[in-house]
Parts: C-alpha cells; sequence; structure tokens
C-alpha cells in the first residue's frame, strides 16, 4: 500500500514537473485542427527544444520573409513530416523546377532515382529508409532544422577559409559516407573544390579587366559589362550546383563553357573600347589618362 | 638507260617501309604517358579519373588485407556501406533466378588489397551478348556510347584545358568505361535503364536537349501522363508500351546498340541523307515506326527531319561564310595570332589559323576567341542542335525556337560582321594594349601552363 502511494506521488511530481516545464501531454483533440506558427512553437518548443533551437539559428529562420514551420508543414498536424520532407515542398520556394538550383538536382542520378523510385515520405530521414537522398535528407540531415548548416552551399563569389572550408566539408562527407566510400567522396570533394577554383579565375580575370575598363568604358558600356558579369556569376554557381548535386551539365554546359563565352566577350567589349579610344586619341590627343597610363611603350609587342 | 626508273621505285618502298611501322611506334608511343588515349603524354588523371575510366587509372589502395567470400563481404559491408549492401539485396544478383547469388566478389574480386571497379569487360563476362552489341557499336562511328570515353580524351579542349576543369566531361562519356551509368549501382536494374530518366542526367543541356523535346511530343506527354503505371519489367518491343521512350527507339528489343541506326550525327555536321548506308538505316526507322504507325506516315515524318536539316545547315553554312570572308581578310579580331595558343596544339603556334566549322574542329574552339567566332558556336551548337532534338523527338515548339535563335544569331553575325569590316577599314588588328589583353589574365595564364 505504502508503495504504491509512493509510486503515486512519483507519478504526480512527474506530472507537475513535466507540467512546470510547459509539457502539455499530445491527446488526439491537442493534434486535430489547424495551427498558427506560435501554436507550433507553443507545444514544440519544450517537447524538441533542439529542433526548435536549431530552426532559430537557420537562415530559413532569419530570412527576411521567415520560413516559420508553417510554411513547410502547413497549418494540420495530419501528415505534418511528410508533408515538410518532400522535394516539392522545397523547391515551391526555392524557384520552381527550372531553377538551376532545383533543376541541377532533379536531373542528377539521386534526382532521377527519387522520381522513379518515389520513396515512403512518413519514414523518418534515415539511410535505411531512402534509397537516394531528396533535399532534406542532406540539407536537413537527420531532420536536422538548421537547414543550411550541415551539407550547404558554400560561397561561389570566393574562397572560403581554409578552416572553415574544412569544417563545411566534413559536415558533408560524413552525410555522403551514408552511401559511399571515403575514397570516392574525397576524390569528388577535392576534385570539385579545384573545379570551382579554375572557374573562379575565370571570374576574377573578368574582375580584374573591368576594375581595368571601370574609366575606360562608356556609361552604356559598364552598364553591358555589368550584365555580362550577372550571368558570368549565375554560370559559377551553376558550377557550384553541378559540383555539389553531381549534375555533369550544371559543371560543364552551363558553367564552365558559358564562363569562357562571357570571360571572351568582356574582353572584347574591352578591346573594342580601346581601339575606339585610339582612333580618337588621333584626333584629340589628350583624351583618356587611364587609357594612356596603361601603354608603355613597346608593350604588347613583346609576344 | 630503260631501267633506271625500275631501280628509283625501290626509294619509297624503302620509305614506307620505315615509315609505317614508325607511325605505329609513334601512335604507342603517344599512347604510354600519364593519361589516356592519344594524347596520354600531354596530360594526367585527377584522382576522381579513377571512377569514370577504371579500366585506365583505378588501382587499389585497399589497405584491409585477406581474402574474402561474398558472405563475408555482405556480413561485413553490412555495417560500413550499408546503403550498398541494401541496394545489392534488392538486386536480381542477390537472388538470381538460374544460379546462386552474384556476389560482391564476382565484379570487384576477392582479395581486399587488389579490389577492381567492374569494366564494361566484367559485366560482359556474364552479359555476353549484352556486351557484344555495345562493342559492336564501334563499327558505326560517333555518336555512340562505345566510343564516347575516346571522344572526350582526344577532343583538343579536353586535352588543353585545365583536368579539374574538364572532369565534367569524363562523367557523361564514362557511359563508355562502366555500366552503372544507366544501370545504377548497386542493383542494375534493366527496369530502371528502360526509364526515359535514365537518360537524362548526360542526354540534357544545351547542345543535347534530348529530355526537354522528348518530354514536350505527343510521345513524352503520353509517358509523363501514364508511364508510372506501365509495367518496366517487360522488354521493349512492340505491344508492351503505349508510347515510346529513349531506349524504346534508340535501344529497340533492348539490344544495347545505339549507334547502328544514327544518320543524322546529333545534327552536329551535315549528312547526305540519300546514301545507300542512309537508306538502310531509313529503312530501319521505318520498320521501328511503324509498331505504332504507318510506314507512309512514318517516312513523312523522316522527310521532314532530312528538310529540316537542310533548312538549318543553308543557316549555318551563310554565317560560315560571313566568317571565313573575314578570316581570310583578317577581320577576325583578335586575329588567331594574337590570342594564346591552346598550349598543345603545335600546329596552332607554328601556324595560328579560326577554327571555323565542324570539319575545322570549332567544337573545341568556344574559348580564347573572338566574340563572332564564339556567337557562331552557339548558333551551331546550341541553337541548331535544339532545333534537331525538336525535329527528331517530335517538338515542334523547339523547332520553331531552334530556327528563330538561328534566323536571329545570323542577323547578329551579319550585323557584326559589317562592323568589323569598317572598322577594319580605318585600322588593321588589335592595338597593341588589347593584344596584352587577350593574352594574359588569372584564367588564360593558368590554363596556359596547367593544362
Amino acid at each position: 500500500m505504502g508503495g504504491s502511494l509512493h509510486k503515486v506521488g512519483k507519478l504526480l511530481l512527474a506530472v507537475w514537473l513535466l507540467h512546470a516545464a510547459g509539457y502539455q501531454p499530445v491527446t488526439a483533440a491537442a493534434t486535430d485542427g489547424s495551427f498558427t506558427n506560435d501554436a507550433c512553437i507553443q507545444c514544440h518548443a519544450p517537447r524538441d527544444p533542439g529542433l526548435v533551437d536549431a530552426w532559430r539559428a537557420s537562415a530559413h529562420a532569419r530570412a527576411e520573409s521567415r520560413v516559420d514551420c508553417v510554411a513547410c508543414h502547413g497549418e494540420s498536424h495530419t501528415d505534418a513530416g511528410p508533408r515538410a520532407r518532400r522535394d516539392a515542398t522545397c523547391s515551391a520556394c526555392h524557384g520552381g523546377p527550372t531553377a538551376p538550383v532545383v533543376h541541377s538536382y532533379t536531373t542528377s542520378k539521386h534526382g532521377i532515382l527519387l522520381r522513379l523510385e518515389k520513396p515512403d515520405w512518413t519514414q523518418p530521414l534515415a539511410v535505411a529508409n531512402y534509397r537516394v537522398p531528396g533535399c532534406a535528407y542532406c540539407h536537413m540531415h537527420a531532420g536536422n532544422h538548421a537547414a543550411g548548416a550541415g551539407v550547404r552551399d558554400w560561397n561561389p563569389l570566393e574562397d572560403t577559409a581554409p578552416g572553415e572550408q574544412d569544417r563545411i566539408q566534413e559536415t558533408m562527407r560524413a552525410v555522403c559516407r551514408e552511401c559511399h566510400s571515403p575514397r570516392y567522396i574525397n576524390s569528388l570533394f577535392s576534385n570539385g573544390e579545384r573545379m570551382l577554383s579554375v572557374a573562379r579565375m575565370k571570374m576574377r580575370e573578368a574582375d580584374a579587366l573591368l576594375e581595368q575598363a571601370g574609366a575606360e568604358f562608356s556609361a552604356d558600356e559598364l552598364i553591358s559589362a555589368r550584365v555580362q558579369m550577372e550571368h558570368m556569376q549565375q554560370h559559377l554557381k551553376n558550377v557550384l550546383l553541378g559540383i555539389g548535386h553531381q549534375s555533369p551539365d550544371y559543371q560543364w554546359w552551363h558553367g564552365q563553357p558559358a564562363l569562357d563565352g562571357d570571360l571572351l566577350r568582356i574582353k572584347a567589349a574591352l578591346a573594342e573600347s580601346r581601339r575606339r579610344h585610339s582612333d580618337r586619341k588621333n584626333t584629340e590627343p589628350t583624351h583618356a589618362p587611364v587609357f594612356k597610363q596603361r601603354i608603355e611603350p613597346g608593350e604588347g609587342e613583346t609576344q | 638507260m630503260k631501267r633506271r626508273p625500275v631501280r628509283y621505285v625501290w626509294i619509297p618502298v624503302i620509305i614506307a617501309l620505315l615509315a609505317v611501322p614508325a607511325g605505329f611506334l609513334y601512335v604507342d608511343w603517344s599512347k604510354s604517358g600519364a593519361g589516356d588515349g592519344l594524347y596520354s603524354r600531354k596530360w594526367s588523371p585527377e584522382s576522381v579519373f579513377a571512377y569514370w575510366n577504371p579500366k585506365a587509372f583505378y588501382t587499389s589502395v585497399e589497405t584491409v588485407s585477406g581474402v574474402f567470400g561474398g558472405p563475408q563481404c555482405v556480413n561485413c559491408h553490412q555495417a560500413v556501406t550499408p546503403g550498398i549492401v541494401r541496394d545489392w539485396q534488392a538486386s536480381r544478383h542477390a537472388q538470381p533466378a538460374d544460379r546462386g547469388p552474384v556476389y560482391c566478389s564476382a565484379c570487384h574480386g576477392n582479395n581486399h588489397e587488389n579490389l577492381h571497379l567492374p569494366t564494361p569487360e566484367v559485366c560482359g563476362s556474364c552479359h555476353a551478348a549484352r556486351h557484344a552489341e555495345f562493342e559492336d557499336e564501334k563499327r558505326f562511328g560517333f555518336p555512340s556510347h562505345a566510343l564516347a570515353m575516346e571522344r572526350a580524351q582526344d577532343a583538343p579542349h579536353f586535352v588543353d584545358k585545365p583536368k579539374a576543369e574538364v572532369s565534367a566531361c569524363l562523367q557523361c562519356h564514362s557511359v563508355a568505361t562502366k555500366c552503372d551509368s544507366c544501370h545504377t549501382r548497386h542493383r542494375f536494374s534493366a527496369a530502371e535503364a528502360r526509364r526515359p530518366e535514365a537518360c537524362i542526367t548526360c542526354h540534357s543541356g544545351p547542345p543535347h536537349p534530348d529530355d526537354e523535346t522528348y518530354f514536350a511530343s505527343a510521345h513524352g506527354r503520353i509517358y509523363l501522363a501514364e508511364g508510372d503505371s506501365w509495367d518496366w519489367s517487360r522488354p521493349l518491343v512492340k505491344g508492351n508500351y503505349r508510347a515510346p521512350t529513349c531506349a524504346y527507339c534508340h535501344m529497340s528489343g533492348g539490344r544495347h546498340q545505339v549507334a547502328d541506326k544514327s544518320m543524322w550525327k546529333f545534327g552536329i555536321k551535315q549528312i547526305n541523307p540519300l546514301t545507300s548506308n542512309n537508306a538502310v538505316k531509313r529503312k530501319q526507322w521505318v520498320v521501328l515506326c511503324s509498331d505504332c504507325h504507318a510506314a507512309d506516315w512514318s517516312r513523312d515524318r523522316l522527310a521532314e527531319l532530312d528538310a529540316e536539316r537542310k533548312q538549318a545547315w543553308e543557316k549555318l553554312y551563310a554565317a560560315e561564310a560571313v566568317l571565313k570572308g573575314l578570316r581570310k581578310d583578317g577581320l577576325l579580331s583578335p586575329a588567331a595570332g594574337e590570342r594564346p595558343p591552346y598550349p598543345n596544339d603545335w600546329l596552332d603556334t607554328l601556324w595560328p589559323r579560326a577554327r571555323i566549322g565542324f570539319f575545322e574542329g570549332q567544337a573545341s574552339a568556344f574559348y580564347n576567341v573572338s566574340p563572332i567566332e564564339r556567337d557562331y558556336f552557339e548558333m551551331w551548337y546550341f541553337d541548331n542542335l535544339g532545333a534537331y532534338k525538336g525535329a527528331a523527338h517530335g517538338d515542334s515548339g523547339a523547332v520553331s525556337q531552334g530556327h528563330a535563335a538561328m534566323d536571329n544569331a545570323l542577323k547578329a553575325i551579319t550585323h557584326q560582321a559589317a562592323r568589323l569590316r569598317s572598322a577594319g577599314e580605318e585600322e588593321q588588328g588589335e592595338t597593341a594594349a588589347s593584344a596584352e589583353l587577350w593574352r594574359s589574365g588569372e584564367y588564360t595564364d593558368f590554363n596556359r601552363e596547367h593544362n
């Protein structure tokens, strides 16, 4: 008798502690109906504190138009998990099926197998449940709500600090290793890093030219050059997406040769501008001091 | 007196006797470098090439020693690489109908310190008929799957550019050197390879939008609407599928031979559709289309494709003529000698010459060229090939889009040529400062030194 009273006491204490901690027992009634983001947080913050904190630290929560629980999980508790795991949920905001970030994945082997095999999205994001990864499998690995903290893009436009690079890459490699051999992953990563650095060189070559050209270009020419640079940024991002999502098409056709084209067009615009300036120089000798500085006697005739 | 000319006959004979073996020796020598293929002495592979071209580049670095039998591999790898084991367990290899399981060791070897990646020959040791069909493609020349790796590695721009940059090429061109491009590891499913999606990781993008043009065609729309409910375990023969897919037409009956019906050569060069050889291929197409369509109707569609190609080549040759005219008059800017030479092309260094069109190798000269040549490259490689794929797959939208783009490109090229001519009359060639501009820069310098 004393023992069972003791048990009841323990139970009451436990209920009180949980209540004090803000715990609300989940009943069928509690998950019926539709919920706002605040309601989600109110209930889940005490139940899954790590999850909510991870979301709070994520790019999603910090975005100008915040991507909250309801945005991915919907307002209803029914199928809230599967709804958020599906690729379509991500691509709805990330540009739709034709956006490079989505298309580079959907045409990759991962994307194709996912489309053909139609995984059971009710299952948690673990290697035992999915033959190939979808968006969330890698980018919200094991349900980590800090989207972008693990497998994420690294800035395509500039080299990441070496330590930071290692940390990002190690997190990613660990995800890949669930299916692939370490040697394969290491080869792909080191190759990808070099491929990206070659693409960055093209960008920097163009940047350096534009910096020189700033004073030489007319206002109109400068605008066209900047438009070309915007193309170049997208093509550089495509190389990165091609590496990250393993899409040869984005590494190559939407990436490297496209960058080659951008670079030679910027060079051609600058060459033409210089030719025009030098024509003018024949009649107006005091024109364009920046241009004159750069032409040293004999320079460029060496080759 | 009269016998003297006979004596001279020996001179060419001796020269030939020396030159022919010397030629063979030279080719052998050129293939013996760190790279692979005809220019193997001019490049070394990235480590990842081991996976794209295992026969040439994969060597085992395993440190686990011992000789293992199949069940032992599975036991250990269930923990090490669970995804791979699960895939294999779901494959026909794990439970063939007519024999015991095909374990890891059958393809990778059983000595753990000397494992290998399976090549098509390894797969062919069981799947001999399929492998023979695949090898048979080589008779028909490019384009083909079986010759794809040679095509990539022997391309001048592959040899010339930094290897980290062009490793993108080998991922698709590895269809020649391993079977899992279509039958993904470790399920190696025939049903999966029959689906059109199996092809589109490589058959997509500006020069070969096979995915877009097929999915937009009537065939593709039927597939998209119904394909998920079709029984993909059935062979690719008449009556099994309501609409054709990539493999139904290009690998009909499941034959691993995509080159034998190839007439239009990807749209890259003009072909004569009326040769006797092409008459045979045309007949094969008509027989295939007749699985569903009337033979006359099919012939008409193929004739439409011929007509579309003729029209496309009129536009392309018009643009080529403009470019060749500029080259002749020295008006390409920068001219061939003013650009960075392709580091491995000694002929280009000795005799700089802009390459224009297919036969001069412009497919490899899409960088370090003047913008008007690049415009033509894009017209030829993107607009034209897009139109071709549209015409071949029955996507009329892509045909009109491609032709409109070619019309615009031709207009722009003509306009730009006129500008170059009027500028050229005032001043020939580049200014000194621009020569420097073309020949140096971070990537340009890196490319020169790290091909």
